[in-house]
């Protein structure tokens, strides 16, 4: 009785591969996250190549074509070049602390022990707090009565330092925050990637007679590639956006050695100069282009 | 031999694990903690000890009240809650979309959407496009831009988990009669569910800890979020940094999301680990 059914059934999946499936118009499944996607991230960022040439500032109301006077305008002050090396400066400290550390105790913490499942939970504490607040509770550390010199004190009776009052320490001081506050996430990301090695390509390693640090860098490290693409372009891109920490920390000083591109960006717009402003927020854009499309390039080639 | 170096490794690795993780998290927590217990001249000196007078109730007291604690505390959780909902009910629809869609065109939507997490937004233009729309300084806008600037990482995490997903379960409700809405709400959802939290998560980190956007978004201590009450606390005194009041506003604003992590690190921790993987 039920033998035809079926086997027509059968027949018509051999002949015309079922595709009864769901047409694909589910276009307007999409359709909603691309209107806010559109609204609220295309059309700003379309929107800033005509208003970085233009002289939109509060004293005046119409907005008209300026030519390079906004770039001119930040280069004559002397600020431009600085936010630039301060941003660059900044990203690549964070970056590399960021990701030297996060491998460290990837590699560490490896296993999902209970023991390594404690430390992991710790060392992610610092990703839940804002980074306004890390700023702070940095600044306290490093502040001249803070912590960090009383110990140094104890081996170096007497020493006194404002780490961050110095314009050679300030910049690394507060790149080496916006890492902290972002460790716990990358070293997760690090971990998975490390236990997606097969066990058996390093016991095979071991066999062959190599050593732990050879073991990771011939085999783990190369089978790591995909984390440590996307670590390191997220970290010094995400980097390029500095504002909150040097905000809390320095507030761009001393001087202008920890004003990123950022922070002078909201001077300006205190200033009123928001073409200026605009100019800036350009200049970010065009930044983080250049360097990810060469980085991602760059560390794919290098992936197995 | 090798049972004795794994034992001696081991204790070598927790024992150098100690040492980095007691400068690195237990001191600046317990001095955070510490010195939110002090008056304010003993905290100037931002030593480790215990309070010689303790003096919690009046700093906490001190952010509760001038510090705009707790309005702050509510408009964050309004705007965390509204901005997470938004973005993982409107990110899975079009994962679902992209997932399932072979065409062009959704192709090159897709990639403009993944390429918005590289890209920073930019602010000035937003601000612009605001005010042209009338909605500038206010609530509803800051919340709009946040839906659109991090709709990205939750359509890249859940659309890889869709095409990674065979379309039986959606191609047999479909012949069963089922309408789209209900293969979505019924199917799709409960499915994407583990890639959802960890978009949520890392939307919640981002969302909360917003300082850079709220600064030019939200002006006035009406609107004000938990960063930027820190902040208008902090720089308020004129003479010099209260330590204590800053620590304890400092305390009190991460404290929601610690609570929060409390009770669900082990999901948190092992979704964002396994979440990195597929992503």
């Amino acid at each position: 009785m039920t033998g035809r059914p079926t086997s027509t059934l059968r027949d018509g999946a051999r002949t015309a591969p079922r595709r009864a499936r769901l047409k694909p118009t589910n276009i307007w499944f999409a359709l909603p996250a691309m209107a806010f996607v559109g609204l609220f991230f295309v059309v700003p960022l379309a929107l800033n190549l005509p208003l970085s040439f233009s002289s939109w500032t509060t004293y005046r109301s119409e907005i008209v074509w300026n030519g390079f006077s906004n770039f001119s305008l930040l280069h004559g002050q002397g600020y431009l070049i600085n936010a630039i090396w301060v941003t660059l400066a900044y990203s690549v400290v964070a970056m590399l602390v960021q990701n030297v550390v996060s491998l460290s105790l990837a590699y560490a913490l490896r296993d999902s022990t209970l023991l390594n499942g404690f430390f992991r939970s710790l060392f992610f504490l610092p990703v839940l707090i804002s980074p306004l607040a890390a700023g702070y509770v940095w600044r306290g550390i490093l502040d001249p009565a803070g912590p960090l010199n009383a110990f140094i004190s104890m081996f170096w009776p007497g020493f006194d330092f404002a780490w961050l009052g110095n314009i050679t320490t300030a910049l690394p001081a507060v790149a080496f925050v916006d890492a902290w506050k972002w460790i716990g996430l990358t070293t997760l990301v690090y971990i998975a990637g490390i236990n997606s090695v097969p066990r058996e390509v390093n016991e095979a390693a071991y066999i062959d007679g190599a050593n732990a640090w050879q073991a990771f860098w011939r085999v783990t490290f190369p089978m790591l590639a995909p984390a440590f693409t996307f670590n390191v372009v997220v970290t010094l891109i995400g980097a390029f956006s500095a504002f909150d920490v040097i905000q809390a920390m320095t507030g761009g000083g001393p001087g202008a050695a920890t004003r990123s591109i950022n922070v002078l960006l909201r001077i300006q717009w205190g200033l009123g100069n928001f073409g200026a402003g605009s100019a800036l927020g350009l200049i970010i854009t065009v930044m983080v282009i250049v360097a990810a499309v060469p980085l991602v390039a760059w560390l794919r080639r290098r992936e197995v | 031999m090798s049972m004795r170096r794994g034992q001696r490794w081991a204790i070598a690795r927790y024992v150098g694990l100690t040492l980095f993780a007691i400068p690195w998290v237990v001191v600046p927590i317990w001095m955070v903690v510490v010195n939110s217990f002090k008056m304010a001249g003993e905290a100037a000196n931002l030593t480790l000890d215990l309070p010689s007078i303790w003096s919690i109730a009046e700093n906490y007291t001190a952010v509760l009240v001038q510090g705009n604690y707790l309005r702050a505390l509510g408009n964050s959780l309004l705007i965390s809650g509204v901005t997470i909902f938004a973005v993982v009910l409107i990110g899975a629809a079009a994962a679902w979309g992209f997932g399932r869609s072979r065409s062009k065109a959704m192709q090159v939507a897709y990639y403009i959407i993944v390429l918005s997490i590289l890209i920073p937004p930019t602010l000035i233009p937003t601000i612009y496009l605001l005010r042209d729309m009338h909605i500038e300084g206010s609530t509803l806008g800051y919340i709009l831009v946040l839906i659109g600037t991090r709709m990205g990482i939750v359509v890249f995490l859940a659309t890889g988990f869709v095409r990674a997903l065979p379309p039986d379960m959606e191609d047999a409700a479909f012949i069963d009669g089922a309408s789209r809405l209900q293969i979505f709400f019924l199917i799709m959802l409960p499915l994407l569910t583990p890639v959802l939290f960890v978009g949520s998560i890392i939307l919640v980190i981002t969302v909360w800890g917003d300082f850079f956007f709220a600064t030019f978004l939200l002006p006035g201590s009406q609107r004000a979020t938990l960063p930027l009450a820190l902040y208008s606390f902090a720089t308020s005194s004129v003479q010099s940094f209260r330590w204590n009041l800053v620590f304890a506003h400092v305390v009190l604003s991460s404290l929601p999301l610690i609570v929060a992590y409390v009770f669900l690190q082990r999901r948190i921790v092992g979704g964002l680990t396994e979440g990195a993987l597929k992503g």
